[in-house]
């Protein structure tokens, strides 16, 4: 008979305890993969939102704008460069922008806005913003329209609850109102007749039109075709000013963004600055988005330009959240270690209760001749096979809820949603896929089971073979 | 020719302040083919005596000679395989393996021993015949009554043919009639393959079986009876 049958066979000499030890690996590993999943793909969500609704994973900028943004920290196009930059491997696009701060007013209500002028048709191409205009909007008399129609008690009160709410894409919308894909002939036809919004994204060629987040829509109460004023300071301490048409509203997943945005054509936003052919940053859009590879691209491109430009990449532009991330991303680990330890003393319980039941049966084998480093490696694997089965139980009971969820995100809906949205994170908890957060908590149990194989292992050791068999 | 020799052997302990002389001054030596029982009161020192022969404990003062090799001259993992080569153990309350089989439990030590399953198989089923159990070969211990138990126990000590067989109170928790039939198997072992048996015991039973009486008080040999 091989060790490992033997030690295989031992762990079921006590079925209870096997499985209760077994089952505690398994709930703290099931939990910490479920909860890190959740915790990681909502950053990940996060940052994508703020990353392709804004500043793009590579930017090229002044060197002093990020730490002073202000329009004299702006630079001229210097096309050579930006050829060169586009020659890049990973590089697919590259567009220019001005952007700076303004005050927004329409009526009596006015708003602090982030000022975005752009290429409409290169943003569209990096940032896919034509795809963010709002298609349906939730007004009260869109509401009173379909309340007509013959649609459920359930629909109807949905349709209250999310009063005002805009929507980019039927997916979003479908979920939000519990539309099963069976409901939707019936429903999203409605919701179309009525619901519709009629609006367009900029082209490039209008001279007083602007493209405005459906959040600062809400706020400053305009809608399209309305009129709102920008005013602030314009490059070196000019007065900038302009009263502009809303041709389109956006929708961005980034309520932070989307409360202040106001995107307008980048020529219109240099008349109004009076910053002619000028650019706050370059927003570099790539093949490959993947950590290592905007990390090579940046130091390649860094190498490309000189003093006053600097490239930045998405963790420098995006400091705050990435550091305000950093920060609950330690305070969940604390609960996984807090949940590792629950399990180190219940492995620890096992390893003690085991050993002193089984001390006189370790006495004997020893006298009759087995030797302690087999005695040991018996031992070791009895942990190792309790361990495992908890460890793949875990693994294999997490994977259909981490798969569920990533293509199926939690959505919140009602005042939980929009507590979510205040805090300026989007209401949608989605999860990340197995990746080496799943490898990094079996390493932590193999280290529990280490450390319980060690002790075991040196209680053996140490055994008197007449003190254990009087036992 | 001796098989075991114990010569002027000591054993104190310093348990407590007092020092306690478990074996005082014991010299003995066992042949090959006794049948020999250790005899005496309780704490006179019959455990400590055969835990020093299966060179479970380390004397003293003296020596002990199995087959020839000093105990004292081998480290103690050379004593767990000397063990496992030359002595045959047996214990008063069976201590079989509870996951394994009888068949298991008797081929436990061939195991050890890496035997070719096949060798291992033969050997196991002449042990489970020579103690009467071929037909409980696959139950577990916790299916065998107690006297079945300790006859498992023996067939496992004389699996891997060791030089004798250390017996401490083998009959102490069995009824009388199984306590014979081990007693049947065990002399019929010692007459028919000549298989040196060493008792330690207060059982009557054993006593009258023995062709040798030892007895031990506080640690010395207060007599040797020979009956053969």
């Amino acid at each position: 008979m091989k060790d490992y049958q033997l030690a295989w066979k031992n762990i079921w000499r006590n079925k209870r305890r096997t499985l209760i030890t077994a089952a505690s690996v398994f709930f703290a590993v099931f939990f910490a993969l479920v909860m890190r999943s959740f915790q990681l793909g909502a950053y990940d969500r996060l940052f994508k939102n703020v990353i392709e609704s804004y500043s793009g994973y590579l930017q090229l900028q002044h060197i002093d704008y990020f730490d002073d943004p202000n329009l004299d920290n702006s630079f001229e196009i210097n096309q050579a460069l930006i050829d060169q930059i586009r020659k890049d491997p990973n590089v697919t696009d590259i567009v220019t922008r001005l952007e700076s701060f303004a005050l927004a007013a329409a009526g009596s209500h006015t708003q602090g806005v982030l000022v975005l002028g752009i290429d409409p048709p290169g943003e569209n191409k990096v940032m896919n913003i034509r795809n963010k205009l709002v298609k349906y909007k939730i007004t009260p008399d869109a509401i009173e329209k379909i309340k007509n129609e013959q649609v459920s008690d359930h629909t109807k009160k949905l349709l209250d609850l999310f009063k005002g709410e805009a929507y980019s894409g039927e997916t979003r919308l479908m979920i939000d109102f519990g539309i099963s894909d069976s409901d939707s002939a019936e429903i999203l036809p409605l919701i179309r007749r009525y619901a519709s919004f009629n609006n367009a994204f900029l082209t490039g060629k209008e001279t007083n039109d602007v493209v405005i987040g459906d959040g600062l829509s809400e706020y400053l109460k305009a809608n399209v075709g309305d009129t709102i004023v920008l005013m602030g300071q314009g490059y070196h301490g000019t007065t900038a000013a302009g009263r502009y048409k809303v041709k389109g509203i956006v929708k961005l997943s980034a309520p932070d963004i989307d409360n202040i945005i106001v995107y307008l054509p980048i020529e219109s936003a240099r008349e109004l600055y009076a910053a002619p052919a000028m650019a706050t940053s370059a927003v570099i859009s790539l093949k490959s988005n993947d950590d290592d590879d905007i990390l090579q691209t940046g130091n390649r491109l860094k190498n490309m330009v000189s003093d006053p430009m600097t490239i930045k990449t998405w963790q420098e532009l995006n400091a705050l959240m990435v550091n305000q991330m950093e920060a609950d991303n330690r305070s969940g680990m604390i609960m996984i270690g807090v949940l590792y330890m629950v399990i180190a003393f219940g492995v620890f319980g096992t390893v003690l209760m085991m050993m002193a039941e089984r001390r006189r049966e370790f006495g004997m084998l020893v006298s009759i001749g087995m030797q302690k480093t087999k005695l040991a490696k018996v031992v070791s694997l009895e942990m190792l096979f309790i361990g495992l089965l908890g460890v793949a139980a875990g693994v294999a009971g997490s994977l259909p809820i981490v798969f569920y969820g990533h293509f199926h995100p939690l959505r919140f809906t009602g005042e939980f949603a929009r507590m979510y949205e205040d805090y300026g994170f989007e209401p949608v908890m989605p999860t990340m896929l197995p990746d080496t957060f799943y490898l990094w908590q079996i390493v932590v149990v193999l280290i529990i089971l280490v450390i319980a194989i060690i002790f075991s292992s040196r209680k053996i050791f140490r055994m008197n073979v007449i003190n254990a068999m009087r036992a | 020719m001796a098989v075991v020799e114990i010569n002027n052997v000591f054993k104190s302990y310093h348990d407590t302040e007092v020092e306690v002389k478990a074996i005082n001054g014991v010299t003995l030596s066992f042949e090959k083919g006794d049948f020999a029982v250790i005899v005496g009161p309780s704490g006179s020192g019959k455990t400590t005596l055969l835990n020093l022969v299966g060179g479970l404990d380390q004397p003293t003062g003296g020596e002990i000679l199995i087959a020839g090799h000093r105990l004292s001259e081998l480290k103690p993992s050379e004593l767990i395989d000397f063990r496992m080569d030359h002595v045959g153990f047996v214990f008063q309350s069976y201590n079989l393996i509870p996951v394994l089989t009888a068949a298991e439990n008797v081929g436990f030590i061939m195991n050890l021993q890496k035997w070719p399953k096949e060798k291992r198989m033969t050997r196991t089923n002449e042990l489970l015949t020579s103690v009467g159990l071929a037909d409980r070969h696959k139950s577990r211990p916790s299916q065998l009554s107690g006297g079945q138990q300790q006859r498992i126990a023996v067939a496992r000590a004389l699996a891997t043919h060791p030089e004798f067989i250390l017996a401490d109170e083998p009959t102490a928790n069995l009824d009388s009639k199984s306590a014979e039939s081990l007693l049947d198997i065990m002399e019929k072992l010692n007459h028919e393959e000549g298989m040196t048996f060493i008792f330690s015991t207060h059982d009557v039973r054993v006593m009258k079986r023995a062709h040798r009486v030892i007895t031990l008080e506080d640690g010395k040999i207060v007599s040797d009876d020979v009956r053969k």
